[in-house]
């Protein structure tokens, strides 16, 4: 899983990257514009140490900011799946929440609480979180009848059980969302960085883009699109050892 | 206890006709009873109504006293996460855990019981459900095709030995297996095809105790009234 994920992502990079090239010399354009592949070579050499710590930096808030996130779309997911009015307005808030463009809302993160660790978590818990929610939601809020009905009708059911039977049934479905929205987390703490923060992979693209220095960025790119193939095969890897220790197969 | 169905009638919601109206029939005597009829007629509509999981109904159910009704269906699964052992083992009450060996005896489960309930097949799945509601503390169980995919003779066995262990209790057995329905119920609620009214029959069976222990007779008179009525 690992390797195949981290074959495709260097697929895909090594595609665009000759996709600017091709650019570049059938344009004509300067090194200024594109740089040339040994001008790309010589930035990586160069920036390689500090650009690797600070995708680190970043992979390290956007997996705190993920788990917040699934703590909370879970959260929200279990107390919104009943049809109460309780249950239907945390629904309704936590739509409604989520029409907001996430980088419009970031600056009054920023200014409340300054630019460090804390804003940006926030920023990649928030982004992170709606489409984890939606699929909790989904689950949570669809009996599984033929499971549930027994605890039913013998009173049996408590909620901790509906819980565990409907994220039982849909665990394939849970995992694949959950490390999807590692992606987001990622992409949501390099907006968080790139607005207003003062460490991060996001923060040294901000540098480069002032810079206009496209052979930064595309190191940046790089470092951040194998971190994120690394770290969802891990979670994809993750999820089936606990598939395979819940159901025995 | 006794079930008494009085005027019963349902219409599925948005539905134009109803799909049964006036059903109405009493059991007094605990024992096996059977649903019985072609399919879509109502036999689970009604006993959704009588075990209360089906609220929009009009007419009257009603038990002399409190009681407590189940139904049991044959789609019925069991949590993936354990083994079908423990599940019982939780999910049966102290005061019947006795009773659950034998039963996994008598269905013909020692083998499986260590297994997780997707590796049985169909029949021994419905098996496992049914023991889990035989053994809760229940007034009257209806078992709606609980028996399906079992073999004649292990499902014969089976509704032997239930009349054995628990004579006190009623059973409502929805079957399409008329001679079975005839062999072992004691009344049997036809449903009859639609546009016959009434539109349900309550036919005598035989009520057989013991495997072997009828008259050939008497089945072949229950058989031909069942017949008649559908």
């Amino acid at each position: 899983m690992l390797y195949k994920r981290v074959f495709q992502f260097f697929i895909i990079y090594f595609l665009f990257l000759g996709g600017l090239m091709v650019l570049k010399y059938s344009l004509a354009l300067s090194d200024y514009v594109i740089p040339a592949p040994s001008g790309i070579l010589h930035t990586l050499i160069a920036e390689y140490r500090g650009y690797s710590l600070a995708t680190l930096n970043t992979m390290t808030v956007a997996i705190i900011g993920q788990i917040l996130s699934v703590v909370i779309a879970f959260a929200i997911g279990i107390t919104g799946r009943q049809s109460t009015w309780l249950g239907s307005f945390i629904k309704v808030a936590a739509y409604n929440f989520q029409a907001y463009p996430i980088v419009a809302l970031a600056p009054i993160l920023f200014i409340l609480l300054g630019d460090g660790f804390l804003t940006r978590l926030l920023i990649a818990a928030m982004i992170s979180y709606f489409p984890v929610l939606l699929s909790v939601l989904g689950i949570m809020s669809k009996p599984v009848d033929d499971i549930e009905h027994f605890y039913r009708v013998t009173g049996r059911m408590r909620w901790q059980l509906e819980v565990k039977i409907r994220t039982f049934e849909n665990l394939t479905q849970l995992t694949t969302v959950i490390a999807g929205s590692a992606t987001l987390a990622m992409a949501g703490t390099i907006v968080g960085e790139f607005i207003a923060a003062n460490a991060g992979i996001g923060y040294n693209i901000r540098i480069a883009l002032y810079q206009s220095d496209l052979g930064k960025i595309l190191i940046a790119l790089f470092l951040i699109g194998i971190t994120i193939a690394i770290y969802q095969a891990l979670l994809e890897s993750l999820g089936v050892v606990i598939k395979r220790a819940w159901t025995g197969r | 206890m006794s079930l008494l169905c009085d005027n019963v009638a349902f219409t599925y919601p948005g539905a134009k006709h109803p799909l049964f109206t006036d059903v109405s029939f009493q059991l007094t005597a605990p024992g096996f009873h059977s649903f019985f009829g072609p399919s879509g007629v109502g036999k689970t509509s009604l006993a959704k109504i009588i075990s209360g999981e089906i609220e929009r109904s009009s007419g009257r159910v009603s038990t002399d006293g409190p009681a407590t009704l189940l139904y049991s269906h044959n789609k019925e699964r069991l949590p993936g996460w354990s083994g079908v052992g423990r599940h019982l083992t939780r999910v049966i009450p102290p005061s019947m855990q006795a009773g659950k060996d034998q039963l996994v005896e008598i269905f013909g489960l020692s083998d499986c019981i260590t297994s997780r309930f997707d590796q049985l097949s169909m029949g021994q799945q419905n098996r496992v459900n049914l023991i889990r509601y035989l053994l809760q503390d229940c007034d009257l169980l209806i078992m709606d095709e609980s028996l399906a995919n079992v073999d004649e003779r292990t499902r014969e066995k089976i509704i032997l030995a239930i009349k054995a262990m628990f004579p006190h209790r009623y059973y409502i057995y929805i079957s399409h297996n008329v001679m079975e329905v005839a062999k072992f119920c004691d009344s049997i609620l036809v449903f009859r095809s639609r546009g016959k009214t009434p539109q349900t029959v309550m036919v005598k069976g035989c009520n057989i105790m013991k495997s072997g222990d009828f008259s050939r007779n008497a089945l072949d008179t229950t058989l031909l009234e069942i017949m008649n009525a559908v």
